[in-house]
């Protein structure tokens, strides 16, 4: 670390510098909404264009320190992932309906390419985005794309879960320390041990929780079917299953805001650090207030509930500079093609944070 | 053209991370910067960031340059007035009446493609796919039902047969009738029948003892084979993948069990069209044979006293009332 601060002019004062969001719900709804109408008339072939402009609302919306970030991705890059993420999908779904040795063939198929689409997507996602005109980028290489996206997460699964902390540590890590902004790296120092104290805290209160939840809910269920003389016993298992969701969808912000401050933490670029502070009550009430309105709505909140959820989660963290920002140094720049990126994007790995 | 007053911006070279306060003007379709940088490009070259209420705008220049406006009204109005208009897409969002408009037009469009679009356009998939496509889906399917949930039938073999011959000398409505395999199981799922997509009808004793005559039978047997004929099965799956696939997108980001609901709704009612198809074969398979329809309601009002399921729409089949009415109607 000591070399590394000293190549930076130190300036006398650390500031406190939040992110901030400014894109609403109410703007993001009409350019949702006119997209969706577009990607549905085009068969989905739009639907790059869309994902690229709500990108560039999203990422002209965060602001850190006056300036904001800016998305580049190239749309037709998108589609090209797109469909090549249908193509191995569909047909990992078509194998195994047609003979379960075909699917499992399909299956260490994908369990090969994996890992360099993963690779390939986090270098797209960082290559392409931009703050005060400085790209970021991912470096890592195949071997270490195969050794954590595919043997460590082996691991986890032989251990029965047992290394899973460990894994996710040494993903991150992999994640944090590869990542760059221009020539600047970024380092990432949360050890394992923390890794496994907050599975530890997560698991206990999940499970006293549960316990806890479904208890009330049979009771509930109880008291209720007996009030309404419509037997307590049919309803009280009915009870404790919607109360038992509801604790699965309220402990699952719990994990996400303890992870997301830990790891970002113990994340630095040079000399300046981040903090994070998400609070698990806040989180779980913007994601069941929003489960609750995309219900209401038959989907129409979406826009909103996903401005809702990201403003919070990205006004929570707050970079801690070490003096200026105007001293980063542009790196040598590659294109990335979105082959990984589309992948990534129709499964959902949660490359983000 | 009258030139909008200059404006404040902060200007990034693409180089290093520092920050140059310029004034930005356009003269004569020319974008000027003077500050603490000096630079002047033809504005129709550049790249300009959409117009937004809470976004920032900015230009980029082909060598990753770019500049920010700090004032983002005052920065609008310098680009409409050097004549820098908006896409047509980017007038439609930044409007409400046009945003309802495309939620009006969304709404029609997907119903019309659920509706009429999805239906049409899996009927042609399913009847350019081989026979044998269809085939390869229910490969090990009957095995693994006799494993779990059947057992050999108890039915005579005299009624076996008579049942096998009966079904084969009658002769289907339309030409090109599927191949099909015809098996008798005793079963712990109660009376029931159907097709399976290799190609294999399945009734099960149960549901024979409640109908005495072969009549009866041919009725339930022709209604299996109309599915066959039909593809109902490839239609379905391909119906179903393209209704998840949707509701995954739409919910999928707020929660995938709540997604599989709308889901599983949706394809409840393409489930009932096919059973509404089948029955409008086997009537007609009936009548083609000379057979009184007067069978198959009889198997109806037997349905009808084995459902306990209340509503229409959670269901996967018709109401029997509906069946029955659809079958006297359709009676010439």
């Amino acid at each position: 670390m000591e070399n590394t601060q000293a190549a930076w002019p130190q300036e006398a004062q650390s500031r406190e510098l939040k992110l901030e969001f400014s894109a609403t719900g109410s703007e993001y709804f009409r350019i949702w909404i006119v997209n969706l109408l577009l990607s549905i008339i085009t068969l989905g072939i739009y639907s790059a264009w869309a994902k690229v402009r709500s990108n560039q609302y999203f990422y002209s919306s965060t602001r850190l320190d006056g300036s904001s970030f800016e998305y580049h991705g190239n749309p037709k890059a998108i589609l090209k992932g797109r469909i090549l993420a249908l193509v191995l999908i569909g047909g990992y779904n078509l194998a195994f309906k047609i003979s379960p040795l075909l699917g499992l063939a399909m299956m260490v198929l994908l369990a090969v390419v994996m890992p360099v689409l993963v690779w390939r997507s986090m270098q797209f996602k960082l290559y392409n985005t931009s703050y005060r005109g400085i790209r970021f980028g991912f470096d890592g290489d195949k071997g270490a794309a195969y050794m954590h996206y595919l043997w460590l997460p082996l691991l986890a699964g032989v251990t029965f879960g047992l290394a899973l902390p460990f894994v996710h540590q040494r993903v991150k890590r992999f994640q944090h320390s590869e990542s760059r902004f221009g020539s600047s790296k970024f380092s990432f120092d949360a050890t394992p041990g923390s890794f496994y104290r907050q599975y530890l805290v997560f698991f206990g209160i999940a499970l006293v929780g549960a316990i806890v939840v479904s208890t009330a809910g049979t009771a509930l269920g109880y008291a209720v079917g007996n009030a309404i003389a419509f037997g307590g016993a049919q309803l009280a298992p009915f009870f404790a299953l919607i109360f038992g969701y509801l604790w699965f969808f309220s402990i699952w912000p719990l994990f996400q805001s303890r992870l997301q401050n830990l790891i970002w933490n113990h994340t630095q670029l040079g000399p300046h650090g981040f903090r994070s502070e998400l609070k698990w009550g806040r989180l779980t009430f913007i994601y069941l207030t929003n489960l609750l309105g995309v219900i209401l709505t038959l989907g129409l909140f979406t826009p909103f509930a996903k401005v809702r959820a990201l403003k919070y989660r990205l006004e929570s963290a707050t970079m801690l500079a070490a003096g200026g920002l105007d001293d980063f140094v542009a790196g040598v720049q590659r294109d990335v093609d979105a082959a990984g990126e589309g992948v990534a994007d129709l499964i959902d790995l949660d490359l983000s944070l | 053209m009258m030139d909008a007053p200059a404006v404040a911006a902060r200007y990034f070279d693409g180089k290093t991370s520092r920050a140059h306060r310029v004034e930005v003007r356009v003269q004569d379709g020319v974008l000027h910067l003077s500050g603490e940088q000096e630079r002047a490009c033809p504005l129709a070259g550049l790249r300009v960031s959409e117009r937004s209420v809470h976004a920032v705008r900015k230009i980029t220049f082909d060598d990753g340059a770019y500049l920010e406006a700090e004032d983002r009204a005052a920065f609008d109005r310098l680009l409409l007035a050097s004549g820098h208009g908006d896409s047509w897409v980017v007038r439609m969002q930044q409007s409400w009446r046009g945003a309802l408009l495309a939620v009006g037009a969304t709404v029609a469009l997907l119903a019309a493609i659920y509706l009429y679009g999805l239906p049409a356009a899996s009927a042609v998939v399913a009847r350019h796919l081989p026979v044998q496509a269809e085939r390869m889906l229910g490969v090990g399917m009957l095995e693994m039902l006799d494993r779990h949930l059947f057992a050999k039938s108890a039915m005579p073999a005299a009624r076996q047969a008579a049942l096998r011959s009966a079904f084969a000398q009658l002769r289907p409505p339309e030409p090109d009738a599927p191949a099909y395999r015809l098996h008798f199981r005793k079963s712990s799922i109660g009376p029931n029948a159907f097709a399976l997509p290799s190609g294999d009808i399945v009734m099960t004793d149960e549901l024979a003892e409640l109908l005495p005559e072969d009549g009866q039978v041919m009725a339930v047997l022709a209604h299996e084979l109309g599915h066959l004929h039909e593809r109902h099965l490839t239609r379905r799956v391909l119906q179903g993948s393209a209704v998840a696939a949707v509701t995954a997108l739409v919910f999928g980001d707020v929660s995938n069990i709540i997604a599989g609901v709308p889901a599983l709704l949706l394809d409840l009612r393409y489930s009932r069209e096919a059973e509404r198809d089948a029955d409008d074969y086997a009537a007609a398979m009936l009548r083609h044979n000379g057979l009184p329809l007067a069978y198959m309601e009889h198997v109806f009002e037997v349905l009808e006293k084995l459902d306990k399921s209340p509503s229409g729409y959670l269901s996967s089949h018709p109401i029997t009332s509906e069946r029955l009415a659809r079958l006297r109607n359709a009676r010439p």
